[in-house]
């Protein structure tokens, strides 16, 4: 067992952060606020595209797409760093982590010429289509239609919850082609197809994140659909499995917690309280790193992906919260005006449990898999 | 020991509940921060309410009910302050109340007449100009404002102090068991209401033995309020602002996450109350400063105050 990195990984490291240094304008924290607003949409697309120059957007991807199959320690140190910084790629995470791949995977021929290019080069926003008002932690039971009307299918329905989908380039959307779920398609659908409308839903955690997007009579060619009819429940396990370990948030936290200690200790007001709290939040984003480091480290040797992951993700959720909690007590001028980095930080920490998938389902997930209990009766 | 209302508690009670009713229900279209009860505030003042702690057939355990029945509304006024604080100050110091600590951004500091000033060990009032005062844009969802300029402060001696701390104390804990009731009221609404996997989602047992906890602690934090507003001991006081701050921390978390992605939205009023708890999380010295007194008054041992 090593816990050190070697110095390839040093250095890529390094590369990373020096080229955040470089490209990072001097306001930057202040555009972090607001994941999807439009001025964080442009800049993201500025950034990715000089990402990609440098050969650190896609770096894990096969040369053929772009890439230069780099080990998946590349390509979570790279995303440790870029969420440490605030994520200055915006939602190109996605398409990064997995709607490419899942692509590279599923998709025709047509359909990876025409969107793995621009996912390569950082020049296109995608959204993902799942939640429904009725459908949340329930995503099986979602109602929203593909009906097939000759060479194409007709969209009716309505999803929500949808970040970036006011500045999206296209939509990774899961629709019912027929009940059950074997009966559930992915359609790849352009954000400018008639009769899709975005509403941008008012929320706590900043412009532009989450929205409602409706699909009335909307025509999609037979050629959008990713996989088979009816394969999509397939395709989005396999998709989300090449996102196990999830959004390396530890590190945000972790960097947002010596931010907030520094400034108490400026001040002499890091007390007995402080340092307890500090202490615990320390602990717990450092024993979600490990657990997120382990399910990496698996991957490296091949091996398959288990419950651990489930549990990699509610140790971050519980680093989420303890830093959360301490910053909302011990520096609450952050959410006045104080400090907009950690305010961008509180408003992505309180939703750590709940986007992508509720913690509780993950608790459940752990209990059966991982502990081997008896499942609840339905 | 007899934990009923007197009669005359009891009717000064329903009449402040009555008229806060009028407030319960939301504007559904609106979508920003901080909802103010201009309205309520106005009313309580006409009916001379927010002086009941004064009023010897009423006092202070009548006045916490109330501070703890106006949190619940989804309108915002400032009456904690006033209700129970402002009866302590020694001269006329006019309403509303607001609270300074350590020079950062407060509830209410923007229309405040007079100002409550926490700087180290030492409290004092002023009455700042308009001018002194801005309000700051924030998440919280109170009127949150800053003291921008150096104002005049009448220092309180120690033991003047000390009786402000019991019923700043007091204020917070009153105020934090209101939100806390409807935080969880409005919780209790959403699951059983909800459906996921074709049940209520408040059939889950790993939601209702947490939403219940929750309930538990929010019972104890009005218990631990009501008897600080009666016996007016620093011990007291103490621990219900501890079990204010520390249930609040909890409850918080566990409604947000029963709420899922609704409770992220602007257009569902339970970051009404969860965002007026943050607020209250980290007022007079947070947990650590509450369990410093605790360990003072309660265990008799001196920490920092
Ligand atoms: C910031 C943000 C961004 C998002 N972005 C997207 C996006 O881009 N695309 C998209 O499709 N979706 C997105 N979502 C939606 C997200 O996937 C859902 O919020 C999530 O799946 C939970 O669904 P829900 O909010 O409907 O909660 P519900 O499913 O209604 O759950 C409410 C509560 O009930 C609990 N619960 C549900 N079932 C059970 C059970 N069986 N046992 C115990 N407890 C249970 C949950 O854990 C939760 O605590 C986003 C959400 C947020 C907050």
């Amino acid at each position: 067992m090593d816990f050190d990195w070697d110095t390839e990984q040093q250095g890529f490291r390094s590369t990373v952060r020096a080229f955040l240094a470089a490209h990072l304008p001097a306001d930057w924290e202040e555009l972090a606020h607001g994941p999807g607003s439009e001025a964080q949409s442009a800049f993201s697309k500025k950034f990715c595209a000089e990402l990609a120059k440098a050969g650190l957007l896609v770096p894990h991807w096969p040369q053929r797409w772009g890439g230069r199959d780099a080990d998946p320690w590349t390509a979570f140190i790279l995303a440790e760093e870029m969420w440490a910084a605030g994520e200055p790629r915006g939602g190109q995470y996605m398409n990064v982590n997995w709607i490419g791949p899942t692509l590279m995977r599923f998709g025709s021929e047509e359909q990876q010429q025409r969107y793995i290019p621009a996912m390569a080069h950082g020049e296109t926003i995608w959204c993902q289509g799942f939640s429904e008002p009725e459908a949340g932690s329930d995503l099986a039971s979602l109602r929203t239609r593909a009906e097939k009307h000759g060479d194409s299918y007709r969209i009716n329905g309505q999803k929500i919850w949808t970040s970036y989908a006011g500045h999206a380039d296209t939509c990774f959307l899961l629709a019912r082609t027929s009940p059950g779920r074997n009966g559930i398609s992915i359609f790849l659908l352009p954000m400018t197809t008639p009769g899709i409308t975005v509403r941008q839903i008012p929320s706590v955690i900043g412009e532009g994140d989450i929205h409602e997007v409706f699909f009335d009579e909307v025509e999609a060619p037979a050629s959008a659909m990713l996989g088979g009819e009816g394969q999509g429940w397939e395709v989005v396990r396999t998709a989300l499995s090449l996102e196990r370990v999830g959004i390396p948030r530890f590190a945000l936290a972790a960097r947002m917690l010596s931010r907030s200690v520094a400034r108490l200790q400026g001040d002499g007001r890091f007390g007995h309280g402080a340092i307890e709290q500090a202490a615990r939040a320390r602990a717990a984003c450092e024993a979600a790193r490990l657990y997120s480091y382990n399910i990496v480290d698996q991957r490296c040797h091949g091996i398959p992906t288990g419950p651990e992951a489930s549990a990699a993700r509610f140790a971050t959720v519980m680093a989420e919260r303890l830093v959360g909690e301490f910053v909302v007590e011990h520096m609450p001028d952050a959410l006045a005006g104080g400090d907009p980095l950690l305010l961008a930080h509180h408003q992505r920490a309180i939703v750590a449990g709940i986007a992508s998938g509720a913690a509780e389902i993950q608790l459940n997930l752990i209990a059966t898999d991982l502990l081997r209990l008896p499942r609840e009766p339905r | 020991m007899d934990f009923t209302l007197t009669s005359d508690q009891e009717a000064a009670f329903s009449a402040i509940d009555k008229l806060a009713a009028q407030f319960d229900s939301r504007p559904t279209d609106f979508h920003g921060f901080a909802l103010e009860g201009q309205e309520l505030d106005r009313q309580l003042e006409d009916g001379q309410y927010f002086d009941i702690a004064a009023i010897p057939e009423y006092g202070p355990v009548t006045a916490a009910l109330a501070v703890e029945r106006l949190a619940r509304s989804p309108y915002t006024v400032e009456s904690a302050l006033s209700m129970l604080v402002r009866p302590q100050l020694a001269g006329e110091w006019p309403r509303p109340l607001a609270l300074v600590e350590n020079g950062r951004p407060g509830r209410f500091v923007a229309s405040a007449k007079t100002l409550l000033i926490l700087e180290g060990g030492r409290i004092g009032a002023a009455k700042p100009p308009a001018e002194a005062l801005e309000s700051v844009e924030s998440l919280f969802a109170y009127p949150m404002g800053r003291l921008k300029q150096a104002v005049e402060v009448t220092w309180f001696s120690e033991s003047e102090a000390a009786i402000l701390r019991i019923w700043l104390r007091t204020a917070l804990a009153a105020e934090a068991s209101g939100l806390l009731h409807a935080a969880i009221a409005s919780t209790v609404e959403h699951l059983s209401v909800r459906k996921q996997f074709g049940r209520p989602l408040g059939t889950f047992q790993a939601l209702r033995h947490r939403l219940a906890e929750c309930a538990v602690l929010a019972g104890g934090v009005r218990w631990l309020a009501l008897k600080a507003a009666a016996t007016a001991d620093p011990g007291d006081a103490a621990l219900a602002a501890l079990h204010a701050q520390e249930s609040a921390t909890r409850v918080v978390y566990d409604v947000h996450q029963m709420l899922a992605a609704m409770g992220m939205t602007l257009e569902h009023p339970l970051h009404l109350w969860t965002y007026r708890l943050k607020a209250l999380l980290s007022e007079l010295g947070g947990r650590g400063g509450q369990a410093s007194a605790v360990a003072r008054h309660c265990f008799g041992t001196a920490l920092d105050q």
